[in-house]
């Protein structure tokens, strides 16, 4: 059992009833008020963020999301609960990456690492040792990263790319990928490090890829995709062949990482704007363009609001209030991307 | 808009591939301009619609043809750009990489863009854009880019099957169909008859035909509709093909004449059917076709046809003239078997003489001409006319050779070689167990029997073996000897039987030549192959296939058969290639099973 399927339990649980709004708005900016609502579903007092979507389990993503937003709230005793406690629970394995999955029953189910997990922490640690200035934050950013670069940084067709975990990702000669775990912004960060060429070299790859990885009638990317050692990227074989909760990610990275081609973003913005007037369906299945009946949540409206502003297709995205019980992953992309538009100087 | 962008006449023609092929539309006034198959932006400020003034000549496209070497377009982009302004003269620094107004060098983006780098080159974009905010990259660079992509979703597109996609990005990207894209052009209207909108399939063969100005583009163009189009259809596609828009220095004779060959094509694959006779005037016209095509696999069909009407002289000039025309060991066989048939043994001889040794169908069709006697060997007094043993050889009548075999050995008793050619005979009825016991009566007779004169005891022999090295190259594999034969015989017998794993047993030991071993054991991983598959063996099977295809081209039934071992290890996508191979050569029903069974799989289309 690795990192895919964690999504797919999240389905059911999105959000609908967007067509009201008279007039575009933008989804509530990321501040303090923001940050106490969050923690106060999500972070439970141990330090740990609840995916409260998928049966209340912790993971490497949600702990390096916690972490991010603590830290731009300001907020160093969260930040410092959050990193004690994957420390304690999830960094459990010798060679320095985290454990992806911490179950309240079991602890760790799943040994294998899932590699955005220990990108957004390791992303994570460094923003606190420049907020704080916290060498000691430095020093483990630095020694994830490390690990990071000897375990899941491969060679594919003359590419950098990401294995999305350490085990269990190569399919005979080919590589499965998954285009979301490139934080793009973090990368840059990482790049920005001492010895950080190769974090640049695999966000150049990540671009190419994703050039690469448009399928269907939107040209989207998959969640998944096989690369083929002649560099042909496919929709990866053994996963379900659609654009989703984990690809929805991509345009938000890119954004938030300054790219402005909108070449990049018009597959996302086309999306939204062949739904507009009704709602975007969460998923698509590709190449065949089927879509789900599930509409998009508040956090993937929200990704989608920003990347229709980049694009420049001349459509707008209402993003909806979050609803009472919004779920753990709705509320971090929402959170995400209001901390991109921020960090871009959009106003909410 | 569908449209196919050509050149014609110093003018851009746009030409929407959905209407009438003679409704051409025209640009609007001054708003495109014509580089042979490349559709050019004179004016790329949108909206401004009208010719450039002089001095403001849009130098792109002539600095990407010089960028990537391409001597033709650029000259011919030259011609254009003097003629919409004369007093405008090439830039002097061509070949020099550009500042441009930003201060973004584009030239590293047309260097990917010409290595066919698409992606590099739009990462390379993106990058640039976001260091340089204020940068836009040409529009002739995005619209290169795009027209690339496009062509590559509607290949995509058609490659899996997804033909309304292959409309839609034909839409989306209409200059990624045009003549210079012929194929893509070609995969549209397919897209078009599999959604069983054949109207559009037709208006779209008819643009390309018509507008196109290659002959041989027209008439290839002409057999892919075959697949779609009605006959009557066929006809209107060929006269306007042969006719329309003709460009200087081209023939369109052979347009003209590709109606008739797909009507010989129908004739004679009637003709192939059993007792299909072809009128007089069917004949006159496949064999005039067949003649100006100078087509030997046609001939050998025409051959055939004859040949099993007992019309030997008229057999014999077909497989003569495709022997001709292109020799092979299947004109030969029809050639041996022709002259056979006439009486002229040694013609048949000398028309297999190439071909011994290295071609089982050779042989075997020279086994007719001097079928084993026994030891009466080639004592017989005087010329005769064909046995009735060569005559059922002649007209492939197995059962008749039975027969006949029987009836000689009634006659002048048993001899190896009568009872070895009963084997074979045996064997073309798929009697195996039959034919193996006759190779084993045949090697204990031929073992009692006083050997043959060798070569070296034979002058005549020994200068037709020095012919037909001097014919077939300089190595010619040695003769198999009759005992080699026998052995062969019966090996092929145990193998037909069943016996895989004795044949492979005494493999090593068999006394027969290496091209025969390596036949047999070519045979016998097909087998074995064959087995795996039925016990769920795949990983076997695949490595028996692949153990046999270095032996060996690789038959379309094992094409097949390695289809379904990929298929059934979960590898679609490769099964999906082979399956769409074999379909592409020649498409039957278990191809096409293979072909959409393992489509449906990939997308779940079920």
């Amino acid at each position: 059992m690795t990192a895919p399927s964690r999504r797919e339990v999240l389905i059911g649980a999105a959000a609908a009833g967007l067509l009201v709004a008279a007039k575009p708005v933008w989804a509530k900016p990321f501040d303090g008020a923001a940050w106490r609502d969050y923690a106060q579903r999500f972070l439970l007092p141990e330090g740990r963020i609840v995916d409260s979507g998928n049966k209340g389990v912790s993971h490497s993503e949600g702990q390096g999301y916690g972490m991010l937003l603590a830290e731009a709230a300001d907020d160093r005793a969260a930040f410092d609960r959050l990193w004690g406690w994957t420390q304690r629970n999830l960094m459990v394995r010798e060679d320095g990456l985290a454990a992806w999955r911490w179950q309240p029953e079991g602890g760790v189910t799943d040994r294998n690492n899932a590699s955005d997990g220990d990108i957004l922490i390791a992303w994570a640690l460094l923003r606190g040792a420049e907020r704080w200035k916290a060498e000691a934050y430095r020093t483990a950013a630095a020694a994830i990263l490390k690990a990071l670069a000897a375990a899941v940084v491969v060679e594919q067709a003359g590419m950098t790319v990401l294995l999305p975990g350490r085990d269990g990702f190569r399919k005979g000669d080919s590589l499965v990928l998954n285009p979301s775990y490139w934080v793009f912004p973090a990368l840059r960060a990482f790049a920005a490090q001492p010895g950080g060429a190769v974090w640049g070299k695999l966000a150049d790859s990540g671009l190419v890829l994703l050039s690469k990885a448009r399928f269907g009638g939107f040209q989207l990317p998959p969640d998944w995709l096989s690369l083929d050692p002649q560099g042909n990227a496919t929709v990866a074989e053994g996963f379900r062949k659609q654009y989703g909760y984990d690809a929805v990610r991509v345009p938000l990275y890119l954004a938030w990482d300054g790219y402005r081609d909108p070449y990049y973003f018009r597959p996302f913005a086309m999306l939204a704007a062949r739904y507009a007037g009704t709602a975007i369906p969460a998923t698509v299945s590709l190449p065949g363009g089927t879509t789900t009946q599930v509409a998009a949540s508040v956090g993937m409206l929200a990704v989608y609001r920003l990347t229709c502003l980049i694009a420049s297709t001349g459509n707008a995205v209402t993003v909806p209030p979050f609803g009472p019980n919004e779920d753990y992953y709705s509320t971090t992309l929402a959170h995400m991307a209001a901390l991109a538009a921020q960090s871009l100087g959009f106003e909410p | 808009m569908m449209r196919l962008a050509v050149p014609l006449l110093g003018a851009l023609m746009v030409v929407p591939l959905v209407a009438a092929p003679v409704a051409l539309a025209q640009s609007g006034p001054g708003g495109r301009a014509l580089a042979p198959g490349v559709k050019v932006e004179v004016a790329p400020a949108p909206g401004s619609g009208t010719a450039p003034q002089p001095g403001t000549v849009d130098e792109t496209a002539l600095r990407y043809y010089a960028r990537i070497g391409d001597v033709e377009r650029l000259e011919a982009e030259i011609a254009r750009l003097r003629a919409l302004d004369p007093s405008w003269d090439p830039p002097k620094d061509l070949f020099a990489p550009q500042p441009v107004t930003s201060g973004v060098d584009e030239s590293p983006f047309w260097t990917l863009v010409s290595a066919g780098k698409f992606a590099e080159a739009r990462a390379a974009i993106a990058e640039q854009r976001r260091k340089t905010p204020s940068w836009q990259p040409s529009a002739k660079l995005l619209q290169e880019l795009d027209l690339a992509e496009g062509s590559g979703r509607l290949r995509s597109a058609s490659d899996t099957k997804r033909w309304q996609d292959v409309v839609d990005a034909a839409a989306a990207q209409p200059e990624a169909v045009a003549c210079n894209r012929l194929d893509n052009a070609w995969r549209l209207a397919e897209a078009y008859a599999e959604l069983k909108q054949t109207d559009r399939a037709f208006d779209t063969y008819k643009t390309v035909v018509s507008q196109c100005p290659s002959a041989k583009e027209r008439r290839d163009t002409i057999f892919k509709a075959s697949r779609y189009l009605s006959p009557a259809q066929l006809r209107e596609l060929t006269a306007l093909g042969a006719t329309a828009n003709p460009a200087p220095g081209e023939d369109y004779a052979s347009v003209r004449a590709a109606e008739a060959e797909l009507e010989t094509g129908r004739l004679l694959e009637r003709a192939g059917n059993a007792k299909g006779n072809l009128s007089a005037t069917e004949l006159a016209q496949v064999e005039t076709t067949v003649r100006e095509r100078r087509d030997a696999d046609s001939a050998i069909s025409l051959g055939w046809y004859f040949q099993s009407r007992k019309q030997y002289a008229l057999a014999q000039s077909w497989f003569s003239e495709a022997n001709g025309w292109t020799p092979s060991d299947r004109a030969a066989e029809g050639l041996i078997l022709a002259y056979n048939g006439l009486g002229k043994k040694a013609e048949a001889r000398e028309a297999g003489a190439p071909w011994r040794g290295t071609s089982s169908r050779v042989d075997q069709a020279l086994k007719a001409v001097d079928p084993p006697r026994g030891s009466s060997g080639g004592a017989r007094p005087g010329p005769q006319g064909p046995s009735e043993l060569d005559r059922t050889l002649a007209r492939r009548d197995f059962a008749g050779c039975l027969v006949a075999v029987q009836s000689a050995i009634a006659k002048g008793g048993k001899t190896a070689a009568l009872v070895q050619q009963r084997g074979w005979c045996l064997l073309e009825l798929k009697r195996p167990s039959e034919a193996e016991a006759a190779f084993v009566e045949a090697q204990a007779l031929a073992a009692r029997e006083p050997a043959p004169k060798t070569p070296a005891q034979n002058p005549s022999a020994a200068a037709r073996a020095a012919r037909d090295a001097a014919t077939a190259g300089a190595i010619t594999p040695p003769t198999a000897t009759r005992a080699q034969e026998n052995a062969y015989g019966q090996t092929v017998a145990r193998m037909a039987a069943g016996d895989t794993v004795g044949v492979n047993r005494d493999l090593p030991r068999l006394n027969i030549t290496a091209a025969q071993k390596a036949e047999i054991r070519a045979s016998l991983l097909a087998t074995e192959a064959n087995r795996a598959l039925e016990d769920m063996r795949y990983r076997d099977a695949l490595r028996l296939l692949d153990a046999r295809k270095e032996l060996e081209t690789e038959p379309r039934n094992l094409s097949i058969l390695r289809g379904w071992a990929l298929y059934n290890l979960f590898r679609f996508d490769e099964a999906y290639k082979v399956f769409k191979g074999v379909d592409d050569r020649l498409s039957t029903e278990e191809s096409r099973e293979g072909v959409l069974t393992t489509w449906k799989t990939i997308y779940h289309d079920w």
